[in-house]
């Protein structure tokens, strides 16, 4: 039963493996394909065959995700197609240190949008991007804020105020559970307020 | 004849001024954050601002009291500045919501503001996230009362204490372009 309903995605992981030598795409679920690409090169031509030749007309979503262990960036662009209703995820990835990836804002107007945000927010280079200037950030002179080796709390120490507790502050867990009779469980300890 | 300079009738004076203050709120139509969702039910028929005299206002110059609702991206706190140095005194500031008061559940964001105070003079905080329309109707009227005991003078605070306001605010938006005001 399960087969015969992962008919489509399995043609289009099929078709697609075999017309990019670097690209390696699987079915993850019903409606759902997922295409990992090993070159950064290939990614407007992917995504144009993607368009005009398959279908995948509706560009949902594109996002970054960060790898800080791995020293990398991974991009994920969403497809949809509305005859065959299938999402198409492709994966990149690309190098932290100086991340440049191909311009896509000429195969779809909107994902300008997309890729001026993740400009600004991860600090990723995209060459010929249409209005490549400061975005939703305004001023800013630190390090992209999305990244996660910004150091959100430092940032905040340095630059905001925090409003200093109440003096009579005090942990009543203790009082509660004698009161009632309970007992605080060990694995709860270690976040009384001493 | 009486002389409303004289020292005795000013203060029958004072006292029917702020009466007169107090009754007509009018609040400047600019939502900052989350809160402002809390706006529309208190104006609206089931809460009835109005008959309490408060009253939205669409642009700075016609407003008496400046709403922070919930969260302050540094970015708007340039422009709420901005908007509150072109409001008419007397002039007041609510801070709405836990977000002004201390950060709320956006405290270690990079881009908000936590403590509104050390940005703008705030004379009544209303606490919550968010808080009912039960409660920014109580927050007015213990605006109405500071008002009438002439306790809320956040706006004259704030014009003798320009400098340190400045710093702070200079301390958060990097690129200062603002017109001067000689009040």
């Amino acid at each position: 039963m399960d087969n015969i309903k992962l008919e489509k995605e399995q043609q289009l992981a099929d078709i697609l493996s075999s017309d990019f030598t670097r690209l390696d795409a699987k079915v993850i679920r019903e409606r759902r394909v997922e295409a990992v690409l090993s070159s950064n090169d290939i990614i407007p031509s992917v995504l144009l065959f993607a368009k005009d030749k398959m279908g995948y007309v509706h560009f949902s979503h594109m996002s970054c995700v960060d790898w800080l262990e791995e020293g990398e960036f991974e991009v994920v662009y969403i497809l949809w197609n509305p005859e065959e209703k299938i999402n198409l995820l492709i994966k990149v990835r690309t190098e932290r240190e100086n991340a440049t990836l191909p311009n896509i804002d000429y195969i779809w107007r909107q994902a300008n949008t997309y890729e001026r945000e993740i400009r600004e927010m991860f600090g990723i280079e995209f060459p010929g991007l249409v209005a490549a200037k400061e975005f939703i950030l305004e001023d800013w002179q630190d390090m992209p804020p999305m990244r996660r080796d910004f150091k959100t709390k430092e940032y905040v120490d340095d630059h905001f105020f925090h409003r200093p507790g109440r003096e009579d502050a005090k942990d009543v867990r203790e009082e509660i559970a004698n009161r009632s009779g309970e007992e605080i469980p060990e694995f709860a300890k270690k976040f009384s307020r001493k | 004849m009486i002389n409303i300079n004289d020292k005795h009738s000013q203060i029958i004076v004072d006292i029917i001024k702020e009466y007169a203050r107090k009754q007509s709120l009018f609040i400047l139509a600019y939502g900052t954050g989350c809160g402002s969702i809390e706006i529309p039910p208190t104006m609206t028929s089931k809460y009835d601002a109005e008959r309490y005299g408060i009253r939205g206002a669409a642009t700075p110059r016609q407003a008496d009291v400046l709403l922070i609702t919930g969260y302050l991206a540094t970015k708007t706190l340039k422009r709420v500045i901005r908007a509150y140095e072109q409001m008419q005194s007397p002039k007041y500031v609510i801070g709405f919501g836990s977000c002004t008061i201390n950060g709320g559940m956006y405290w270690d964001s990079y881009n908000t503001i936590n403590v509104l105070d050390k940005y703008l003079p705030v004379d009544v905080y209303i606490n919550g996230c968010m808080p009912r329309p039960e409660a920014v109707l109580a927050g007015f009227d213990k605006l109405k009362e500071l008002i009438q005991a002439g306790k809320a003078e956040g706006w004259k605070h704030y014009q003798e204490n320009l400098d340190w306001y400045r710093e702070n605010q200079k301390k958060v938006i990097v690129n200062w372009q603002m017109p001067d005001y000689n009040w």
